[in-house]
């Protein structure tokens, strides 16, 4: 049983702008309140490639995500850990997410790519940002049974968070834009 | 149940981040990283990394903390190699197939 969700959306932002908002997303105490299902995240590993211009991170995401009473007396938690690898290709301007959650495989596997490009008709002034999402949920897990609803709220949960998320990398980049023009050097 | 060896906040409203041991050093490597991010790395600089001591402290509190072993093997720069690698084949040089 898999489900995969395939989304476009394009930001009238540089490459620049987009992918550092994309950084601070979760971390802004600011946008605690938007993303009010991200508890924590931390950087567990990172690497910097300085001949290439790559760099590479590993960030452990902790959401809440209660779900229906039964899921949460099921699984006995209401707290799931993601890990988060990034990978920015500075030189051909390209940044990669991938999402995983390491918590509950058991019943269920969630990963979620995230890529950033200059949109290809504006390079230097737009971005075009791919997700995809794909939840599975264990055929002998549990949660078998009830998997189609609970797919279904996953799925409107992620949803409604891209959503979410895509208003905070606005206002990010809106932020850091008005920020370098109000720098003078 | 959270990834840092704490008590649970007993109300769910308020963030584990604030009372967590790491959220000072977490908070100055963030803030460094972002910065160097977008003042140099997205603008060719990306010679010299910089933010290494925020790191230094921040990944000294985090691998005395970090409780989840799930992410505790993450701290090991292997991991991280190995992750990226699989995630990105496509962007990495020298993609590997795991044998």
């Amino acid at each position: 049983m898999v489900k995969a969700y395939a989304q476009e959306h394009v930001y009238k932002h540089p490459w620049e702008i987009v992918t550092s908002a994309s950084w601070r997303k979760f971390a802004d105490p600011e946008n605690k309140r938007t993303l009010s299902h991200i508890l924590d995240v931390d950087t567990l590993n990172h690497k910097l490639d300085a001949e290439s211009g790559k760099l590479y991170a590993t960030r452990a995401i902790t959401i809440h995500a209660p779900g229906p009473w039964f899921v949460r007396k099921i699984v006995g938690q209401d707290i799931c850990h993601c890990v988060e690898s990034t990978v920015v290709d500075g030189q051909s301007r390209s940044m990669q997410l991938t999402t995983r959650n390491i918590s509950l495989q058991k019943y269920i596997e969630v990963e979620e790519r995230i890529r950033y490009n200059p949109h290809p008709d504006n390079p230097s002034g737009w971005t075009v940002c791919k997700q995809e999402t794909s939840i599975r949920i264990k055929p002998l897990s549990a949660l078998a049974s009830m998997a189609e609803k609970v797919e279904q709220r996953c799925a409107e949960r992620f949803l409604q968070n891209s959503v979410k998320g895509r208003e905070v990398m606005e206002r990010i980049c809106k932020y850091l834009e008005s920020e370098s023009r109000g720098i003078t050097f | 149940m959270g990834i840092i060896r704490e008590k649970k906040p007993k109300s769910s409203s308020s963030s584990p981040s604030s009372t967590s041991p790491c959220a000072d050093l977490r908070a100055a490597y963030h803030n460094c990283f972002n910065r160097w991010y977008s003042e140099k790395f997205v603008k060719g600089q990306w010679q010299k990394e910089e933010c290494v001591a925020e790191w230094q402290k921040y990944r000294a509190c985090l691998s005395e903390h970090l409780e989840d072993k799930h992410l505790s093997r993450f701290l090991e720069a292997e991991a991280l190699d190995s992750t990226a690698r699989a995630d990105s084949a496509s962007v990495v040089d020298g993609a590997e197939t795991n044998s």
